[in-house]
Protein backbone atom coordinates (compact mmCIF):
# COMPACT_ATOMS: atom_id res chain seq x y z
CA UNK A 1 0.00 0.00 0.00
CA UNK A 2 2.98 2.30 0.48
CA UNK A 3 3.08 2.97 -3.24
CA UNK A 4 -0.29 4.70 -3.09
CA UNK A 5 0.75 7.10 -0.35
CA UNK A 6 1.20 10.76 -1.02
CA UNK A 7 4.21 12.64 0.26
CA UNK A 8 2.17 14.02 3.16
CA UNK A 9 0.89 10.55 4.10
CA UNK A 10 4.44 9.20 4.06
CA UNK A 11 5.56 11.98 6.35
CA UNK A 12 2.76 11.18 8.77
CA UNK A 13 3.62 7.47 8.61
CA UNK A 14 7.26 8.17 9.43
CA UNK A 15 6.32 10.48 12.32
CA UNK A 16 3.85 7.93 13.72
CA UNK A 17 6.53 5.23 13.35
CA UNK A 18 4.20 3.14 11.21
CA UNK A 19 7.32 2.35 9.20
CA UNK A 20 10.92 3.48 9.22
CA UNK A 21 12.59 5.48 6.51
CA UNK A 22 14.77 2.47 5.72
CA UNK A 23 11.70 0.26 5.36
CA UNK A 24 10.11 2.83 3.07
CA UNK A 25 13.24 2.95 0.92
CA UNK A 26 13.45 -0.84 0.66
CA UNK A 27 9.77 -0.97 -0.25
CA UNK A 28 10.27 1.79 -2.84
CA UNK A 29 13.08 -0.06 -4.63
CA UNK A 30 11.24 -3.38 -4.43
CA UNK A 31 8.23 -1.71 -6.04
CA UNK A 32 10.35 -0.01 -8.72
CA UNK A 33 12.01 -3.30 -9.58
CA UNK A 34 8.58 -4.74 -10.31
CA UNK A 35 6.76 -1.76 -11.85
CA UNK A 36 9.59 -0.34 -13.92
CA UNK A 37 9.90 -3.57 -15.93
CA UNK A 38 6.87 -2.40 -17.85
CA UNK A 39 7.03 1.40 -17.43
CA UNK A 40 10.75 2.10 -17.97
CA UNK A 41 10.72 5.45 -16.23
CA UNK A 42 14.13 5.10 -14.56
CA UNK A 43 17.53 5.29 -16.23
CA UNK A 44 19.54 4.92 -13.02
CA UNK A 45 18.77 4.06 -9.41
CA UNK A 46 20.66 5.51 -6.45
CA UNK A 47 20.01 2.84 -3.85
CA UNK A 48 23.20 3.32 -1.82
CA UNK A 49 22.69 7.06 -1.43
CA UNK A 50 19.02 6.45 -0.63
CA UNK A 51 19.77 3.98 2.16
CA UNK A 52 22.44 6.23 3.57
CA UNK A 53 20.00 9.14 3.76
CA UNK A 54 17.31 6.87 5.18
CA UNK A 55 19.61 5.93 8.07
CA UNK A 56 20.09 9.61 8.87
CA UNK A 57 16.32 10.14 8.79
CA UNK A 58 15.74 7.12 11.03
CA UNK A 59 18.32 8.41 13.50
CA UNK A 60 16.53 11.75 13.58
CA UNK A 61 13.23 10.00 14.30
CA UNK A 62 14.86 8.08 17.16
CA UNK A 63 16.43 11.22 18.56
CA UNK A 64 13.29 13.29 18.16
CA UNK A 65 14.91 15.71 15.71
CA UNK A 66 12.85 14.70 12.66
CA UNK A 67 11.35 18.18 12.32
CA UNK A 68 14.81 19.65 11.88
CA UNK A 69 15.49 17.35 8.91
CA UNK A 70 13.37 19.46 6.59
CA UNK A 71 10.01 19.42 4.84
CA UNK A 72 10.91 16.46 2.61
CA UNK A 73 12.55 14.32 5.31
CA UNK A 74 12.36 10.67 4.32
CA UNK A 75 10.41 11.33 1.10
CA UNK A 76 11.57 9.37 -1.98
CA UNK A 77 12.19 11.82 -4.82
CA UNK A 78 13.52 11.18 -8.34
CA UNK A 79 14.90 13.58 -10.92
CA UNK A 80 14.69 14.11 -14.65
CA UNK A 81 17.95 13.02 -16.21
CA UNK A 82 18.90 16.53 -17.29
CA UNK A 83 19.54 17.42 -13.63
CA UNK A 84 23.01 16.92 -12.26
CA UNK A 85 23.28 14.84 -9.11
CA UNK A 86 26.85 14.30 -7.94
CA UNK A 87 28.15 10.87 -8.88
CA UNK A 88 25.18 9.86 -11.06
CA UNK A 89 25.03 9.67 -14.82
CA UNK A 90 23.26 12.71 -16.26
CA UNK A 91 22.55 11.61 -19.81
CA UNK A 92 19.66 13.80 -21.02
CA UNK A 93 18.65 10.46 -22.59
CA UNK A 94 21.30 11.05 -25.25
CA UNK A 95 24.20 8.97 -26.49
CA UNK A 96 26.08 12.26 -26.36
CA UNK A 97 26.10 12.07 -22.54
CA UNK A 98 25.76 8.30 -22.04
CA UNK A 99 28.99 8.13 -20.03
CA UNK A 100 28.86 11.56 -18.40
CA UNK A 101 29.02 11.42 -14.60
CA UNK A 102 27.96 14.56 -12.73
CA UNK A 103 30.81 16.26 -10.87
CA UNK A 104 28.30 18.43 -8.99
CA UNK A 105 24.64 18.71 -8.01
CA UNK A 106 22.01 21.02 -9.53
CA UNK A 107 20.53 23.57 -7.12
CA UNK A 108 16.96 22.27 -7.49
CA UNK A 109 18.13 18.75 -6.63
CA UNK A 110 20.32 19.98 -3.77
CA UNK A 111 17.39 21.90 -2.26
CA UNK A 112 15.32 18.71 -2.05
CA UNK A 113 18.27 16.90 -0.46
CA UNK A 114 18.77 19.78 1.98
CA UNK A 115 15.13 19.27 3.00
CA UNK A 116 15.83 15.61 3.76
CA UNK A 117 14.56 14.01 0.54
CA UNK A 118 15.73 10.49 -0.33
CA UNK A 119 17.29 10.42 -3.82
CA UNK A 120 15.85 7.43 -5.69
CA UNK A 121 17.25 7.88 -9.18
CA UNK A 122 17.18 9.55 -12.57
CA UNK A 123 14.28 9.59 -14.98
CA UNK A 124 13.87 9.09 -18.70
CA UNK A 125 13.05 11.97 -21.03
CA UNK A 126 13.04 12.96 -24.67
CA UNK A 127 16.63 13.44 -25.80
CA UNK A 128 17.79 16.84 -24.52
CA UNK A 129 14.07 17.50 -23.80
CA UNK A 130 13.26 17.76 -27.52
CA UNK A 131 9.94 16.02 -27.79
CA UNK A 132 6.45 15.45 -26.46
CA UNK A 133 6.39 11.67 -26.05
CA UNK A 134 9.68 10.45 -24.48
CA UNK A 135 10.06 8.30 -27.62
CA UNK A 136 13.21 10.17 -28.65
CA UNK A 137 15.16 8.87 -25.64
CA UNK A 138 18.30 7.11 -26.82
CA UNK A 139 17.67 4.51 -24.12
CA UNK A 140 14.16 3.43 -25.09
CA UNK A 141 10.73 4.97 -24.60
CA UNK A 142 8.83 5.19 -21.32
CA UNK A 143 5.32 3.70 -21.30
CA UNK A 144 2.20 5.38 -19.99
CA UNK A 145 1.18 3.57 -16.77
CA UNK A 146 -2.51 3.93 -17.72
CA UNK A 147 -1.99 2.09 -21.01
CA UNK A 148 1.43 0.66 -21.71
CA UNK A 149 0.91 0.88 -25.47
CA UNK A 150 0.69 4.65 -25.19
CA UNK A 151 3.26 7.38 -24.61
CA UNK A 152 3.53 9.14 -21.23
CA UNK A 153 3.96 12.50 -22.96
CA UNK A 154 7.16 14.43 -22.81
CA UNK A 155 9.70 15.57 -22.53
CA UNK A 156 9.48 14.81 -18.78
CA UNK A 157 7.73 11.49 -19.48
CA UNK A 158 9.75 9.52 -16.93
CA UNK A 159 8.99 12.08 -14.21
CA UNK A 160 5.23 11.83 -14.86
CA UNK A 161 5.12 8.04 -15.30
CA UNK A 162 7.12 7.38 -12.10
CA UNK A 163 4.52 9.29 -10.06
CA UNK A 164 1.51 7.89 -11.96
CA UNK A 165 2.67 4.32 -11.33
CA UNK A 166 3.23 4.99 -7.63
CA UNK A 167 6.96 4.30 -7.78
CA UNK A 168 7.70 7.60 -6.04
CA UNK A 169 5.34 10.27 -4.66
CA UNK A 170 7.34 13.17 -6.09
CA UNK A 171 9.67 13.95 -8.98
CA UNK A 172 11.19 16.98 -10.63
CA UNK A 173 10.96 17.79 -14.33
CA UNK A 174 11.65 20.72 -16.60
CA UNK A 175 9.36 22.58 -18.99
CA UNK A 176 10.44 24.62 -22.01
CA UNK A 177 7.22 24.49 -24.05
CA UNK A 178 4.97 22.11 -22.09
CA UNK A 179 7.37 19.39 -20.99
CA UNK A 180 6.02 19.19 -17.44
CA UNK A 181 2.35 19.99 -18.06
CA UNK A 182 1.67 17.74 -21.07
CA UNK A 183 3.13 14.52 -19.55
CA UNK A 184 1.35 15.32 -16.27
CA UNK A 185 -1.92 15.51 -18.23
CA UNK A 186 -1.22 12.28 -20.15
CA UNK A 187 -0.36 10.40 -16.93
CA UNK A 188 -3.07 11.89 -14.69
CA UNK A 189 -0.80 13.58 -12.15
CA UNK A 190 -0.11 17.15 -11.08
CA UNK A 191 2.72 18.94 -12.90
CA UNK A 192 3.74 22.54 -12.29
CA UNK A 193 5.74 24.87 -14.49
CA UNK A 194 6.41 27.76 -12.12
CA UNK A 195 6.86 31.32 -13.30
CA UNK A 196 10.21 31.80 -15.01
CA UNK A 197 12.58 32.87 -12.23
CA UNK A 198 10.92 30.97 -9.36
CA UNK A 199 13.31 27.98 -9.49
CA UNK A 200 17.05 28.00 -10.20
CA UNK A 201 18.20 26.15 -13.31
CA UNK A 202 21.82 25.89 -12.19
CA UNK A 203 23.00 22.37 -12.97
CA UNK A 204 20.07 21.57 -15.27
CA UNK A 205 21.30 20.95 -18.82
CA UNK A 206 20.10 23.98 -20.79
CA UNK A 207 17.69 23.72 -23.75
CA UNK A 208 16.05 27.12 -24.26
CA UNK A 209 17.51 29.42 -21.66
CA UNK A 210 14.82 32.12 -21.91
CA UNK A 211 12.09 29.46 -21.62
CA UNK A 212 13.33 26.63 -19.35
CA UNK A 213 11.89 26.26 -15.88
CA UNK A 214 12.08 23.42 -13.33
CA UNK A 215 9.00 22.20 -11.49
CA UNK A 216 7.49 19.35 -9.48
CA UNK A 217 5.23 16.39 -10.21
CA UNK A 218 3.04 14.98 -7.43
CA UNK A 219 -0.36 13.40 -6.82
CA UNK A 220 -1.80 15.91 -4.34
CA UNK A 221 -1.90 19.68 -4.44
CA UNK A 222 -0.44 19.92 -0.95
CA UNK A 223 2.49 17.70 -1.98
CA UNK A 224 3.12 19.85 -5.05
CA UNK A 225 3.02 22.99 -2.91
CA UNK A 226 5.50 21.49 -0.41
CA UNK A 227 7.85 20.70 -3.29
CA UNK A 228 7.46 24.26 -4.60
CA UNK A 229 8.44 25.55 -1.15
CA UNK A 230 11.52 23.32 -1.21
CA UNK A 231 12.87 24.25 -4.64
CA UNK A 232 11.86 27.90 -5.12
CA UNK A 233 13.91 30.97 -4.43
CA UNK A 234 17.03 32.87 -5.31
CA UNK A 235 20.25 31.09 -6.21
CA UNK A 236 23.35 33.19 -6.81
CA UNK A 237 24.34 30.65 -9.46
CA UNK A 238 21.30 31.42 -11.68
CA UNK A 239 20.95 35.15 -12.17
CA UNK A 240 17.36 34.76 -13.42
CA UNK A 241 16.22 33.22 -10.12
CA UNK A 242 14.28 35.61 -7.93
CA UNK A 243 13.89 36.05 -4.20
CA UNK A 244 10.68 34.16 -3.42
CA UNK A 245 9.24 34.12 0.07
CA UNK A 246 5.83 32.68 -0.81
CA UNK A 247 4.55 29.74 1.24
CA UNK A 248 2.76 27.84 -1.51
CA UNK A 249 0.90 25.66 0.99
CA UNK A 250 -0.75 28.68 2.60
CA UNK A 251 -4.22 29.43 1.33
CA UNK A 252 -4.91 26.02 -0.18
CA UNK A 253 -7.88 25.61 2.12
CA UNK A 254 -9.17 29.13 1.52
CA UNK A 255 -11.48 28.22 -1.32
CA UNK A 256 -11.99 30.19 -4.50
CA UNK A 257 -15.06 32.17 -3.63
CA UNK A 258 -14.78 35.60 -5.26
CA UNK A 259 -11.76 34.60 -7.32
CA UNK A 260 -12.03 35.68 -10.92
CA UNK A 261 -11.25 32.86 -13.33
CA UNK A 262 -10.59 33.56 -16.99
CA UNK A 263 -11.60 31.35 -19.88
CA UNK A 264 -10.41 31.79 -23.45
CA UNK A 265 -13.23 31.09 -25.93
CA UNK A 266 -10.77 30.90 -28.85
CA UNK A 267 -8.91 28.04 -27.13
CA UNK A 268 -12.13 26.07 -26.78
CA UNK A 269 -12.78 26.37 -30.51
CA UNK A 270 -9.19 25.53 -31.48
CA UNK A 271 -8.73 23.14 -34.35
CA UNK A 272 -7.51 19.78 -33.09
CA UNK A 273 -9.01 20.04 -29.59
CA UNK A 274 -10.72 16.69 -28.94
CA UNK A 275 -14.32 16.57 -27.76
CA UNK A 276 -13.49 14.70 -24.56
CA UNK A 277 -10.84 17.22 -23.47
CA UNK A 278 -13.12 20.11 -24.37
CA UNK A 279 -16.01 18.72 -22.37
CA UNK A 280 -13.73 18.10 -19.37
CA UNK A 281 -12.57 21.71 -19.44
CA UNK A 282 -16.21 22.84 -19.66
CA UNK A 283 -17.05 20.59 -16.71
CA UNK A 284 -14.18 22.10 -14.69
CA UNK A 285 -15.42 25.61 -15.45
CA UNK A 286 -18.78 24.61 -13.94
CA UNK A 287 -17.03 23.14 -10.88
CA UNK A 288 -15.17 26.36 -10.13
CA UNK A 289 -18.33 28.36 -10.79
CA UNK A 290 -20.23 26.18 -8.33
CA UNK A 291 -17.55 26.85 -5.71
CA UNK A 292 -18.18 30.56 -5.96
CA UNK A 293 -15.62 31.73 -8.49
CA UNK A 294 -16.61 34.28 -11.07
CA UNK A 295 -16.01 33.21 -14.69
CA UNK A 296 -14.75 35.94 -17.01
CA UNK A 297 -14.22 35.56 -20.74
CA UNK A 298 -10.83 36.87 -21.82
CA UNK A 299 -9.04 37.24 -25.11
CA UNK A 300 -5.43 36.34 -25.88
CA UNK A 301 -5.44 37.59 -29.48
CA UNK A 302 -1.81 36.76 -30.19
CA UNK A 303 -1.71 33.33 -28.58
CA UNK A 304 -2.01 31.59 -31.94
CA UNK A 305 1.36 33.01 -32.91
CA UNK A 306 3.01 31.42 -29.87
CA UNK A 307 3.51 28.12 -31.64
CA UNK A 308 5.56 29.52 -34.48
CA UNK A 309 7.37 31.95 -32.17
CA UNK A 310 8.36 28.99 -30.00
CA UNK A 311 9.60 26.91 -32.91
CA UNK A 312 11.79 29.85 -33.83
CA UNK A 313 13.08 30.73 -30.36
CA UNK A 314 13.44 27.20 -28.97
CA UNK A 315 15.69 25.83 -31.75
CA UNK A 316 17.74 29.05 -31.85
CA UNK A 317 18.48 28.80 -28.14
CA UNK A 318 19.03 25.03 -28.38
CA UNK A 319 21.46 25.48 -31.27
CA UNK A 320 23.44 27.88 -29.12
CA UNK A 321 23.28 25.74 -25.96
CA UNK A 322 24.26 22.52 -27.74
CA UNK A 323 27.33 24.08 -29.31
CA UNK A 324 29.18 23.18 -26.10
CA UNK A 325 29.25 19.49 -26.96
CA UNK A 326 32.68 19.39 -28.55
CA UNK A 327 33.73 15.80 -27.67
CA UNK A 328 36.74 17.12 -25.78
CA UNK A 329 35.84 18.16 -22.25
CA UNK A 330 32.90 15.77 -21.82
CA UNK A 331 30.40 13.98 -23.98
CA UNK A 332 30.72 11.42 -26.74
CA UNK A 333 33.99 11.31 -28.68
CA UNK A 334 34.02 9.34 -31.89
CA UNK A 335 37.34 7.50 -31.80
CA UNK A 336 40.03 7.17 -34.43
CA UNK A 337 40.05 10.58 -36.08
CA UNK A 338 43.41 12.10 -36.86
CA UNK A 339 42.16 15.65 -37.25
CA UNK A 340 40.03 17.82 -35.02
CA UNK A 341 37.41 18.72 -37.64
CA UNK A 342 36.49 15.09 -38.23
CA UNK A 343 36.41 14.40 -34.51
CA UNK A 344 33.94 17.28 -34.03
CA UNK A 345 31.77 16.36 -37.00
CA UNK A 346 31.49 12.63 -36.36
CA UNK A 347 31.18 12.93 -32.57
CA UNK A 348 28.26 15.33 -32.93
CA UNK A 349 26.71 13.30 -35.76
CA UNK A 350 26.74 10.09 -33.73
CA UNK A 351 26.19 11.61 -30.30
CA UNK A 352 23.04 13.57 -31.13
CA UNK A 353 19.82 11.82 -32.14
CA UNK A 354 17.66 12.80 -35.09
CA UNK A 355 15.44 15.39 -33.38
CA UNK A 356 18.43 17.06 -31.69
CA UNK A 357 20.22 17.29 -35.04
CA UNK A 358 17.07 18.71 -36.64
CA UNK A 359 16.68 21.43 -34.00
CA UNK A 360 20.36 22.37 -34.07
CA UNK A 361 20.21 22.78 -37.85
CA UNK A 362 16.93 24.67 -37.75
CA UNK A 363 18.30 27.04 -35.11
CA UNK A 364 21.44 27.65 -37.10
CA UNK A 365 19.40 28.42 -40.21
CA UNK A 366 17.03 30.77 -38.36
CA UNK A 367 19.91 32.77 -36.91
CA UNK A 368 21.76 33.11 -40.19
CA UNK A 369 22.18 36.46 -41.90
CA UNK A 370 19.03 37.59 -43.72
CA UNK A 371 16.90 34.88 -42.09
CA UNK A 372 17.31 36.36 -38.59
CA UNK A 373 15.26 39.41 -39.58
CA UNK A 374 12.54 37.31 -41.12
CA UNK A 375 11.94 34.92 -38.19
CA UNK A 376 14.02 35.44 -35.06
CA UNK A 377 13.50 39.17 -34.54
CA UNK A 378 9.73 39.01 -35.29
CA UNK A 379 9.44 36.06 -32.88
CA UNK A 380 10.89 38.24 -30.12
CA UNK A 381 8.43 41.00 -31.07
CA UNK A 382 5.58 38.50 -30.95
CA UNK A 383 6.82 37.59 -27.48
CA UNK A 384 6.14 41.18 -26.46
CA UNK A 385 2.56 40.95 -27.80
CA UNK A 386 1.88 37.62 -26.06
CA UNK A 387 3.30 38.95 -22.79
CA UNK A 388 1.08 42.04 -23.08
CA UNK A 389 -1.94 39.80 -23.79
CA UNK A 390 -1.38 37.92 -20.55
CA UNK A 391 -0.67 41.12 -18.61
CA UNK A 392 -3.96 42.68 -19.70
CA UNK A 393 -5.87 39.43 -19.12
CA UNK A 394 -4.51 39.24 -15.60
CA UNK A 395 -5.77 42.75 -14.90
CA UNK A 396 -9.23 41.16 -15.07
CA UNK A 397 -8.69 37.66 -13.64
CA UNK A 398 -6.64 35.81 -11.00
CA UNK A 399 -6.18 32.59 -12.92
CA UNK A 400 -7.00 31.19 -16.37
CA UNK A 401 -8.43 27.75 -17.13
CA UNK A 402 -7.49 26.14 -20.46
CA UNK A 403 -6.79 22.74 -21.96
CA UNK A 404 -3.29 21.29 -21.42
CA UNK A 405 -2.96 19.03 -24.45
CA UNK A 406 -5.50 18.87 -27.27
CA UNK A 407 -6.10 15.14 -26.67
CA UNK A 408 -5.29 12.29 -24.31
CA UNK A 409 -2.17 10.12 -24.59
CA UNK A 410 -1.46 8.83 -28.07
CA UNK A 411 -0.11 5.44 -29.11
CA UNK A 412 3.61 4.77 -29.34
CA UNK A 413 4.73 5.54 -32.88
CA UNK A 414 1.38 7.12 -33.77
CA UNK A 415 2.83 10.56 -34.51
CA UNK A 416 5.87 10.38 -36.77
CA UNK A 417 5.72 13.81 -38.42
CA UNK A 418 7.71 16.33 -36.31
CA UNK A 419 5.41 19.24 -37.19
CA UNK A 420 2.38 17.24 -36.01
CA UNK A 421 4.17 16.26 -32.78
CA UNK A 422 4.78 19.95 -32.10
CA UNK A 423 0.99 20.50 -31.92
CA UNK A 424 0.95 18.62 -28.60
CA UNK A 425 2.13 21.85 -27.02
CA UNK A 426 -0.33 24.24 -28.69
CA UNK A 427 -1.95 25.30 -25.39
CA UNK A 428 1.15 25.30 -23.20
CA UNK A 429 3.75 27.14 -25.26
CA UNK A 430 2.46 30.70 -24.91
CA UNK A 431 3.03 30.48 -21.15
CA UNK A 432 6.74 29.74 -21.63
CA UNK A 433 6.96 32.58 -24.12
CA UNK A 434 5.41 35.02 -21.64
CA UNK A 435 7.11 33.45 -18.63
CA UNK A 436 4.19 33.17 -16.20
CA UNK A 437 3.19 30.05 -14.27
CA UNK A 438 1.08 27.16 -15.53
CA UNK A 439 0.16 23.73 -14.19
CA UNK A 440 -1.69 20.62 -15.20
CA UNK A 441 -4.35 19.39 -12.79
CA UNK A 442 -5.81 15.90 -13.31
CA UNK A 443 -9.62 15.92 -13.48
CA UNK A 444 -10.55 12.33 -14.17
CA UNK A 445 -10.80 10.29 -17.34
CA UNK A 446 -11.90 11.27 -20.82
CA UNK A 447 -15.32 10.01 -21.89
CA UNK A 448 -14.07 8.55 -25.20
CA UNK A 449 -10.66 7.09 -24.47
CA UNK A 450 -10.95 6.45 -20.72
CA UNK A 451 -7.52 8.00 -20.33
CA UNK A 452 -6.48 10.79 -17.92
CA UNK A 453 -7.32 14.38 -18.81
CA UNK A 454 -5.65 17.41 -17.26
CA UNK A 455 -6.78 20.99 -17.26
CA UNK A 456 -4.32 23.81 -17.35
CA UNK A 457 -4.39 26.47 -14.67
CA UNK A 458 -2.42 29.58 -15.57
CA UNK A 459 -1.19 32.17 -13.07
CA UNK A 460 0.04 35.71 -13.40
CA UNK A 461 3.82 36.00 -13.17
CA UNK A 462 5.03 35.34 -9.61
CA UNK A 463 1.49 34.62 -8.42
CA UNK A 464 1.86 30.85 -8.73
CA UNK A 465 -0.10 30.47 -5.49
CA UNK A 466 -3.24 31.49 -7.42
CA UNK A 467 -3.26 28.39 -9.61
CA UNK A 468 -2.51 26.19 -6.61
CA UNK A 469 -5.59 27.59 -4.86
CA UNK A 470 -7.76 26.72 -7.85
CA UNK A 471 -6.10 23.31 -8.05
CA UNK A 472 -6.97 22.70 -4.40
CA UNK A 473 -10.58 23.58 -5.18
CA UNK A 474 -10.62 21.09 -8.04
CA UNK A 475 -9.04 18.45 -5.82
CA UNK A 476 -11.96 18.82 -3.42
CA UNK A 477 -14.21 17.82 -6.32
CA UNK A 478 -12.09 15.21 -8.10
CA UNK A 479 -9.99 13.83 -5.24
CA UNK A 480 -6.27 13.19 -5.03
CA UNK A 481 -4.75 11.87 -8.26
CA UNK A 482 -4.89 8.10 -8.31
CA UNK A 483 -2.08 5.70 -9.08
CA UNK A 484 -2.78 4.04 -12.45
CA UNK A 485 -5.01 0.99 -11.81
CA UNK A 486 -2.51 -1.62 -13.05
CA UNK A 487 -0.03 -0.41 -10.44
CA UNK A 488 -2.30 -0.29 -7.40
CA UNK A 489 -1.23 -2.98 -4.93
CA UNK A 490 -4.86 -3.91 -4.24
CA UNK A 491 -5.88 -4.19 -7.85
CA UNK A 492 -2.90 -6.39 -8.51
CA UNK A 493 -3.74 -8.79 -5.72
CA UNK A 494 -7.27 -9.02 -7.06
CA UNK A 495 -5.99 -9.66 -10.54
CA UNK A 496 -3.46 -12.33 -9.75
CA UNK B 1 7.70 26.09 -50.40
CA UNK B 2 11.41 25.53 -50.67
CA UNK B 3 13.29 27.64 -48.16
CA UNK B 4 16.51 25.62 -48.22
CA UNK B 5 17.95 23.26 -50.82
CA UNK B 6 20.33 20.38 -50.28
CA UNK B 7 23.36 22.52 -50.84
CA UNK B 8 22.18 24.98 -48.15
CA UNK B 9 21.60 22.12 -45.74
CA UNK B 10 25.06 20.70 -46.44
CA UNK B 11 26.45 24.14 -45.61
CA UNK B 12 24.49 24.31 -42.35
CA UNK B 13 25.68 20.80 -41.43
CA UNK B 14 29.25 21.90 -41.90
CA UNK B 15 28.68 25.04 -39.84
CA UNK B 16 27.08 23.20 -36.91
CA UNK B 17 29.76 20.51 -37.11
CA UNK B 18 27.54 17.53 -37.79
CA UNK B 19 28.72 15.03 -40.40
CA UNK B 20 25.85 14.02 -42.69
CA UNK B 21 25.55 11.63 -45.63
CA UNK B 22 23.84 12.73 -48.87
CA UNK B 23 20.86 10.63 -47.88
CA UNK B 24 20.61 12.32 -44.47
CA UNK B 25 20.92 15.73 -46.10
CA UNK B 26 18.06 14.92 -48.49
CA UNK B 27 15.77 13.90 -45.63
CA UNK B 28 16.81 16.85 -43.47
CA UNK B 29 16.08 19.21 -46.36
CA UNK B 30 12.49 17.94 -46.55
CA UNK B 31 12.05 18.15 -42.75
CA UNK B 32 13.46 21.66 -42.48
CA UNK B 33 11.32 22.97 -45.34
CA UNK B 34 8.21 21.54 -43.70
CA UNK B 35 9.06 23.03 -40.34
CA UNK B 36 9.96 26.42 -41.80
CA UNK B 37 6.62 26.39 -43.66
CA UNK B 38 4.86 25.98 -40.32
CA UNK B 39 6.62 29.11 -39.01
CA UNK B 40 4.84 31.29 -41.57
CA UNK B 41 2.49 33.03 -39.08
CA UNK B 42 5.47 34.81 -37.57
CA UNK B 43 6.17 36.51 -40.90
CA UNK B 44 2.56 37.61 -41.39
CA UNK B 45 2.22 39.90 -38.38
CA UNK B 46 2.25 43.64 -38.55
CA UNK B 47 4.95 44.25 -35.99
CA UNK B 48 5.90 47.80 -36.85
CA UNK B 49 6.74 49.71 -33.69
CA UNK B 50 6.68 46.60 -31.46
CA UNK B 51 9.77 46.29 -29.30
CA UNK B 52 11.24 42.80 -29.02
CA UNK B 53 11.33 40.94 -25.69
CA UNK B 54 14.46 38.84 -25.59
CA UNK B 55 13.90 37.56 -22.09
CA UNK B 56 10.91 37.10 -19.75
CA UNK B 57 12.71 38.98 -17.00
CA UNK B 58 13.61 42.15 -18.77
CA UNK B 59 15.22 44.28 -16.14
CA UNK B 60 18.23 42.12 -15.30
CA UNK B 61 21.50 43.90 -15.91
CA UNK B 62 24.97 42.58 -15.26
CA UNK B 63 25.10 40.94 -11.86
CA UNK B 64 28.49 41.02 -10.19
CA UNK B 65 29.80 39.28 -7.11
CA UNK B 66 32.79 40.09 -4.96
CA UNK B 67 35.98 38.81 -6.53
CA UNK B 68 36.79 36.32 -3.79
CA UNK B 69 38.64 33.04 -4.06
CA UNK B 70 36.16 30.19 -3.78
CA UNK B 71 36.42 26.46 -3.98
CA UNK B 72 35.83 25.12 -7.49
CA UNK B 73 36.58 21.97 -9.48
CA UNK B 74 40.07 20.57 -9.09
CA UNK B 75 41.96 19.84 -12.29
CA UNK B 76 41.35 16.15 -11.65
CA UNK B 77 37.57 16.56 -11.40
CA UNK B 78 37.47 18.82 -14.45
CA UNK B 79 39.16 16.07 -16.47
CA UNK B 80 37.00 13.21 -15.17
CA UNK B 81 34.59 13.26 -18.10
CA UNK B 82 37.13 13.77 -20.86
CA UNK B 83 37.43 10.87 -23.29
CA UNK B 84 41.14 11.44 -23.69
CA UNK B 85 43.57 13.16 -21.36
CA UNK B 86 47.30 13.28 -20.86
CA UNK B 87 49.48 14.87 -18.19
CA UNK B 88 46.57 16.72 -16.65
CA UNK B 89 45.33 18.15 -19.96
CA UNK B 90 42.59 17.41 -22.46
CA UNK B 91 44.05 15.45 -25.37
CA UNK B 92 42.88 16.27 -28.91
CA UNK B 93 44.08 15.38 -32.40
CA UNK B 94 46.79 17.74 -33.59
CA UNK B 95 45.41 20.87 -35.23
CA UNK B 96 48.62 21.98 -36.88
CA UNK B 97 51.10 20.12 -39.05
CA UNK B 98 50.95 16.35 -39.61
CA UNK B 99 47.39 15.06 -39.60
CA UNK B 100 46.06 18.50 -38.84
CA UNK B 101 45.32 19.66 -42.35
CA UNK B 102 41.90 21.23 -42.73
Amino acid sequence: MMNQMTLSQMRQGLLAKDFSSTELVHETFRNIEEADKSVHAFLELTEDAALETARVVDDSITMGTFDEMGILAGIPVAYKDNMNLLGTHTTCSSNMLANYVSPYTATCVQRTLDEGAIPIGKLNMDEFAFGSSTETSAFGATCNPWDLSRVPGGSSGGSAAAVASGMVPATLGSDTGGSIRQPAAFCGVIGIKPTYGVVSRYGVVAFGSSLDQVGPFARSVEDAAVLMNAISGHDPLDCTSQHISTDFTAGLADGIKDMKIGIVPAFMEAKGLSDEVKSKVEEVIEVVRSQGAQIVEIDLPNAQAAMSAYYVLGPCEAFSNLARFDSIRYGYMDPGHSNMDDQYDFSRAKGFGEEARRRIMLGSYLLSAGVYDKYYYPAQQVRTLITQDYASAFEKVDCIIAPVAPRTAFKMGEIADPSEMYLSDMFTISINIAGNGGMSMPVGLGSDTGLPVGVQLISPAFKDENMLKVAAALERQYGIAKVAPAFCADAKKGGE
Amino acid sequence: MQHVNESDVAGIAQYVRIAMSDEEIAKMTVDLNNIIDSLAPITEYDLSGVEPTFHPIGDISNIMREDELKESFSQEVALENASRQEDGSFLIPSILGEGGDR
